[in-house]
């Protein structure tokens, strides 16, 4: 009879553990995380088509220097503010990140419409690749973010939702997670069009 | 201040209206003329063509012309359409969606994850440029979507070959079928019961012979708690019973798409 007792209060713990949404605060936060590697991975693309896109376009506009040391002095900077996957529930840190990819785009773009005035530059072939490649890359940043802050609100609903939030409380202590917000003055990620 | 609040909500209920986005029309086919822009003879041929690409390469080349995207940005139209009609099989993410909207002269071919490495966003582009784009600005319609569907199928050619034993349903992944955790839960709660009866009835033996060992005689003569195993076999099931309502036509697989591909205009 003991016994029998001990397999229904096991059965009870289980009931317990799935009804009070542990395992769904768990899973929602794992797709935050994933969600994040999908975002570090776009930005750290975008960081990589850098250097080459600077060396073709120093190549036709010698005297862009100053929008040329921005966009490299932007990258360095980027380079150095790194986010953990654990530093999500982080404001502070994640506005740096914030601040330090936005200065990054804005930077980007300055050359773009600087690289106007030089038609022999556009016409180039290789200027051309990289402007897909770039414009492709800004386009994948833009899917990773949105899927980022959809991850981000269904996991920050979870955890308070009732019974999670108390669950969370007394047992994960979780921390609601930082969303992109939407540049000032921007309504969305900026757009390389050309 | 009631008066504030009230207009404020007011202005909340009017939003969902104001942003709402262009419609994602239903799929029928693997070519899409909803814009009106391919022949009925070149559409039939592509439509065969893009069939026989399947079974040959397993990857989905969809094609989806559209009147006008009505304001959105066409990478955002794109990847919604991608994602609601599925394209590519689930894993393989090996889906591409060509999208051609008439009135904005916009198109764009999306790419799905799986593809990335052969169809990469510089190729798509130089599709676009050089081969699509040309004939679209001649007027030639037809002659831009067969080459295009050609320079597409070249690109993509080898990185995935069909197999023939999930023909659309995907490989065989354990748990990834959409087993419900309550359905879950209630398996388990079921051998759990089981067990519980099991293991009383050989305590009763074990009484009757005389205390043997009891702990061994209870647990030690079952197997371990078998919720990974079993859970494991359901979900292939349910993997089977969704592979086997393949139909003619197209029918998306679940494929990824990362927003990898290119747009370009004419």
């Amino acid at each position: 009879m003991g016994k029998q007792l001990r397999y229904l209060g096991l059965g009870m713990v289980l009931l317990m553990l799935s009804g009070c949404g542990y395992n769904v605060m768990q899973q929602n936060e794992e797709a935050v995380k994933a969600a994040w590697g999908d975002v570090e991975a776009t930005y750290q693309r975008r960081n990589d088509l850098i250097p080459n896109l600077v060396e073709t376009v120093k190549a036709y506009a010698k005297f862009e220097q100053d929008t040329l040391t921005q966009v490299t002095e932007a990258r360095a900077k980027v380079g150095t503010v790194q986010m953990s996957k654990d530093a999500l529930d982080d404001p502070k840190k994640f506005e740096e990140f914030q601040a330090a990819q936005n200065s990054m785009s804005s930077a980007l773009s300055r050359l773009l419409v600087v690289v106007e005035k030089y038609p022999e530059l556009k016409a180039n072939q290789n200027f051309m690749d990289l402007q897909h490649q770039l414009e492709g890359t800004e386009n994948r940043i833009n899917v990773a973010r949105t899927r980022y802050n959809k991850a981000v609100e269904t996991f920050n609903a979870s955890i308070r939702i009732f019974p999670n939030n108390l669950t969370n409380q007394f047992l994960l202590h979780l921390k609601a997670k930082e969303p992109f917000k939407a540049a000032p003055g921007a309504e969305k990620a900026p757009q390389v069009k050309f | 201040m009631k008066k504030a609040i009230a207009s404020f909500f007011a202005f909340l209920l009017l939003l969902p209206f104001t942003v709402e986005a262009a419609k994602i029309p239903l799929p029928r086919g693997y070519v899409n003329d909803y814009g009106n822009m391919i022949s009925p003879s070149v559409e039939a041929d592509l439509a065969a063509k893009l069939k026989k690409f399947e079974e040959t390469d397993s990857t989905q080349i969809v094609i989806l012309t559209v009147p006008s995207l009505e304001g959105d940005p066409v990478e955002d139209y794109s990847i919604r359409v991608a994602e609601a009609w599925k394209i590519g099989q689930k894993g393989k993410d090996n889906g591409i969606l060509f999208l051609v909207s008439r009135e904005d002269r916009k198109m764009r071919i999306e790419v799905g994850r799986g593809l990335e490495g052969k169809l990469t966003d510089l190729t798509a582009g130089r599709i676009i440029d050089l081969v699509v784009k040309p004939k679209f600005k001649a007027g030639d319609f037809d002659g831009g979507f067969t080459a295009g569907v050609s320079a597409l199928i070249d690109a993509t050619r080898g990185e995935f070959k069909a197999d023939r034993k999930a023909p659309s349903g995907g490989p065989y992944v354990p748990f990834a079928g959409g087993m419900s955790p309550w359905l879950a839960f209630l398996i388990l709660l079921g051998f759990f019961v089981l067990f519980a009866a099991m293991a009383r009835s050989q305590a009763r033996r074990d009484d009757l012979r005389r205390r043997g060992s009891r702990r061994g005689g209870t647990w030690g003569g079952y197997p371990p708690f078998p919720g990974g195993y079993y859970g494991g076999g359901w979900s292939t099931r349910g993997d089977r019973d969704s592979g086997s309502d393949s139909g003619g036509g197209f029918s998306g697989g679940g494929g990824g798409f990362g927003g990898g591909g290119a747009s370009g205009d004419w």
